[in-house]
């Protein structure tokens, strides 16, 4: 058993000294009727060697964008992990660690988690921010929890163009404690503020992502104002990248920021783990979920870092806490910060315009394309829709054989887009993609027309 | 961390603190296409107005900084790591290695189910072992952690009475159980009722009679529990519940003293959620990323999230493994995607290099170890609950209180002597607690050193108090002002 150092010499001599007869004895406590009087059916014993073959060939079935062009997205990018990220969270004094109960023991991971709130809020142009959360799902869920608190009025609206996904999540966690979702309708593709102090009626929290689901920006600041108007607080879902040219949170009144962090130096890994984070102004901070590290000093006045605001927190406060986390995403929250250390305002400013001017090309050479169009007329960050003379599935199957995943199908989420694909550019992509892209479509589009 | 004696200031600026205009760690490609101008493209009114104020620098100092906090860390591969309840066991490499693969790392999750077989599969197989391993029918992987998986567990309760016309609004948790339970009900729309437990530390079954009526929707149990015992009545408690029409539900945090020995599905538990962090050796990565899988009995299948991973052999719909979207009853989603994936990558390495007699083994040498520190420990700290424990025992640092030394201060000074403290005032229910979980990973000479360390404060506490009042010494930073910082908030740093 290499993870267990014990022989069975070893258990022997301690039973010995334990005064028990047998190991059967350690588990007298166990009912008889319980007890499994069987191995367990699962397969191993594996050696390494055996281990590493079934995982790699695992590994190898599935695609990745090393062997196809991919342009999916929506919600979860390709982007590149610059190598000091993963040797950073490799090291086993981060990753081998616990939470940071005993600060002592554990300023390594404190400092790094108060180095990411505050890259987190400067991000965001807010106050403060947390640890990190599940993802930005979750984030979002919680920051509307956040905001029926705030507000004690159960209902939260949130905008239609808002990921899909992410909708899902909110109406799991709000659902059960009786809390109205309304849906604020969208003109093309994005949320309509004509429209939305009506649907927000008395809601606690008016909730808007921008970029929004089909990449594209939203009128924020025409939406501030008529939240204001429906007396309710304003969530802001945003992709950290973005903020690097975008107006943050911050700028345009938003109560709280929320998002997924991804990008920041995770691997889309299926889908998880992934790095949620909530920031907000100082009014919300005691309301916040999830940890909270604060700077404070020891008795000889050297400055340390502990997990502050715990009586917020489930171990203290157990049901009344602001919410049932203990876990978050710290490792993923470390490696955000060694991506942004690295980075720094101008590396992630480049970036930022790499990728909206290569999404640029993109939507212009596809517009191109005879019988191909972009949905929407919105300005759009990483990602956009375009639509197509036939239904997307059948597109991204014809494309697939060519080795060209061109987007998401946004039929699956929206009605009245079953033509429509969701094109998402990262980093990685250059014009020669673009081009095979453009060119890979127009073969298609040229097909259906023959047939 | 607990380097040398003399007192150096291991303080490391903050990363804006080390920042300098015009450092780069990086380059980009060269663009190939126009480059956007911004207020064209986005608008002038949707612009950031001035830059963030992110840290300026070169690799090589990025680098720096964080093996210098990486220096400040105690970790598992230094030595014991006992926080009870945590199981902080060593985490295999090899896991490391597998869980970075291409294939998985870089693999989309729009990615069709033909381009994820290898993907799907493992997902597939995981959820079928821990049914095995478990004795439950059907295993959601998709809730990122242990709170997460009580939260879906208890909505999955809420919708199973609600289907029934029942209105059921009670959930039973001993006193003795984590904080989560209690937060993760009511974050399901249930109110908490508190069960004082037993003499003996175990549910006391005669209370939970009386606790139990119509308006019982179920019950959260942690087994074995946090004082580490067995609930030897665990068949009469399950009666009780089920009794009544409530569920019962299994705090899944300390499996690891079940593994191969017990099945919470024969016991008869509905419900549990396994911890692939404390369990199945996934690291725990300074407080995230875990994973906190949902297994229950056939007929609460419908209601968890969706999509489910599924195999088809006959492969109508073109492949063997597949996402399974359909269930229109289940609660709904608790993840933007299906979990923590790149997580289940490393439990499910885990129980294939264990197979059946190593998870075994694991339980045995889990229950074993901590058996040997009781014994070793418990002539000089009150050992309020005796008897034999399982994965982990609560000793009190009350005899040691009498003389001025708490169980903090017990932990502080543990830390001076190069070794990590147990969880401390926890389980609530005892006092000046200790809590011991030593895990299977520690030999024999490991355990031997923290028994050792742990007499010896025991000593200093009778002959020398301050010695460990005023610990820790030895850390980079000694004992740390939390009013101070609860008072202050100082949360983001504005030094710059």
């Amino acid at each position: 058993m290499p993870y267990i150092p014990n022989t069975d010499n070893d258990r022997e001599q301690m039973l010995r000294e334990i005064g028990a007869e047998s190991l059967d004895d350690l588990f007298a406590d166990v009912p008889a009727e319980f007890r499994l009087d069987r191995p367990l059916d699962i397969p191993g014993p594996l050696s390494e060697q055996e281990l590493t073959r079934h995982m790699a060939k695992l590994a190898s079935m599935n695609t990745t964008p090393e062997r196809v062009l991919s342009f999916l997205g929506g919600g979860v990018y390709d982007m590149h992990v610059p190598s000091l990220v993963s040797h950073v969270t490799g090291m086993p004094q981060f990753y081998t660690a616990y939470t940071p109960y005993q600060a002592e023991a554990s300023q390594g991971t404190l400092q790094a988690i108060y180095e990411f709130q505050t890259l987190i809020a400067r991000l965001t142009g807010m106050d403060v921010a947390n640890a990190s959360l599940y993802d930005g799902a979750t984030a979002m869920a919680e920051a509307a929890l956040l905001a029926v608190g705030a507000k004690r009025t159960r209902k939260v609206a949130v905008a239609e163009t808002v990921s899909p996904a992410f909708r899902s999540v909110l109406r799991t966690y709000v659902g059960s404690l009786g809390v109205e979702v309304a849906e604020l309708p969208r003109d093309g593709g994005a949320t309509d503020p004509g429209r939305l102090a009506d649907a927000a009626d008395g809601a606690a929290a008016v909730i808007v992502q921008h970029p929004n689901f089909f990449g594209s920006l939203e009128p924020m600041r025409e939406i501030r104002a008529e939240a204001s108007k429906a007396g309710s607080l304003l969530i802001a879902v945003v992709d950290p990248l973005s903020l690097a040219v975008l107006a943050p949170p911050g700028e345009y009144g938003a109560d709280v920021a929320v998002g997924e962090g991804q990008t920041l130096g995770a691997p889309m890994g299926f889908g998880g783990p992934l790095l949620g984070f909530v920031a907000t102004g100082r009014e919300h901070l005691r309301r916040l979920p999830g940890r909270v590290v604060g700077a404070t000093e020891d008795h000889e006045g050297r400055r340390g870092y502990v997990m502050t605001l715990q009586t917020r927190e489930q171990h203290i406060r157990r049901a009344r806490a602001t919410s049932n986390i203990c876990t978050n995403q710290a490792l993923v929250a470390l490696g955000a910060t060694v991506y942004l250390s690295l980075l720094g305002d101008e590396g992630l400013k480049g970036l930022a315009l790499r990728v909206a001017s290569t999404a640029r090309y993109a939507a212009q050479v596809l517009a191109r394309v005879d019988g191909v169009s972009l949905r929407f007329e919105r300005p759009f960050f990483r990602e956009f829709v375009v639509e197509l003379p036939f239904d997307a599935h059948r597109a991204k199957a014809d494309l697939a054989e060519a080795g060209i995943w061109p987007g998401v199908s946004c039929g699956c989420y929206y009605e009245g887009l079953e033509n429509c694909l969701l094109v998402s550019v990262s980093e990685n992509h250059d014009r020669h993609d673009v081009d095979t892209l453009a060119s890979g479509v127009e073969a298609i589009v040229a097909q259906g027309r023959d047939t | 961390m607990t380097g040398p004696r003399q007192k150096r200031d291991l303080r490391e600026p903050t990363v804006f603190e080390l920042s300098v205009p015009g450092r780069r760690g990086w380059r980009l490609p060269e663009l190939d296409v126009d480059e956007v101008d911004p207020a064209r493209a986005f608008g002038e009114e949707n612009l950031r107005s001035e830059p963030a104020g992110l840290p300026a620098l070169s690799e090589p100092e990025v680098a720096r900084h964080f093996a210098r906090l990486a220096e400040l860390n105690y970790h598992i591969e230094r030595s014991v790591y006992p926080l009870g309840s945590c199981t902080m066991k060593y985490n295999p490499k090899v896991n490391e290695d597998v869980a970075r693969l291409a294939g998985f790392t870089r693999l989309h999750p729009e990615t069709d189910a033909a381009s994820s077989q290898g993907a799907l599969s493992l997902m597939y197989n995981l959820s079928r072992h821990l049914c095995e391993i478990s004795g439950m029918d059907a295993v959601s992987l998709e809730p990122p952690a242990g709170a997460s998986g009580e939260l879906t567990g208890m909505l999955i309760a809420r919708a199973h009475h609600r289907e029934r016309g029942e209105d059921r609004h009670k959930v039973i948790v001993p006193d003795s159980a984590h904080g989560t339970n209690p937060a993760s009900l009511t974050l399901a729309g249930f109110t908490p009722v508190e069960l004082k437990s037993g003499p003996d530390g175990r549910v006391d079954v005669d209370a939970l009679r009386k606790a139990v009526g119509e308006d019982t929707a179920g019950v959260m149990i942690t087994n074995p529990n946090t004082l580490g015992v067995f609930e030897s009545r665990i068949g009469d408690v399950i009666d009780i519940v089920h009794g009544v029409g409530g569920l019962v539900y299994l705090d899944g945090a300390n499996l690891n003293a079940s593994l191969g020995i017990v099945r919470p599905g024969d016991v008869g538990f509905d419900m549990m959620h396994f911890n692939l962090h404390k369990t199945f050796s996934a690291p725990h990565g300074g407080g995230g990323p875990g994973a906190g899988p949902v297994g229950v009995k056939s007929f609460l299948k419908e209601y968890l999230p969706r999509p489910l991973p599924a195999r088809d052999e006959r492969r109508s719909r073109g492949v063997e493994y597949y996402m399974d979207h359909e269930g229109e009853r289940s609660i709904g989603k608790v993840h933007s995607w299906y979990g923590n994936f790149l997580v289940m990558v490393k439990a499910y390495a885990y129980i294939l290099a264990l197979g059946p007699e190593g998870l075994r083994r694991v339980a045995e040498n889990a229950v074993l170890n901590a058996n040997y520190l009781q014994e070793k420990l418990k002539d000089v700290y009150e050992l309020p609950y005796d008897g034999r424990c399982q994965h982990e025992f609560v000793l009190s640092a009350s005899r040691q209180k009498a003389g001025g030394v708490k169980a903090l201060d017990v932990a502080k000074r543990l830390l001076d002597l190069g070794l990590h403290a147990p969880t401390v005032y926890f389980p609530l229910i005892v006092k000046e607690a200790l809590m011991v979980e030593p895990t299977e990973t520690e030999s024999r000479r490991s355990l031997d050193g923290f028994v050792e360390a742990m007499r010896r404060i025991a000593r200093e506490a009778e002959e020398d108090p301050e010695k460990v009042t005023r610990a820790p010494v030895a850390t980079p930073v000694g004992r740390l002002d939390e009013v101070r910082a609860a008072r202050e908030l100082d949360v983001v740093w504005e030094g710059d």
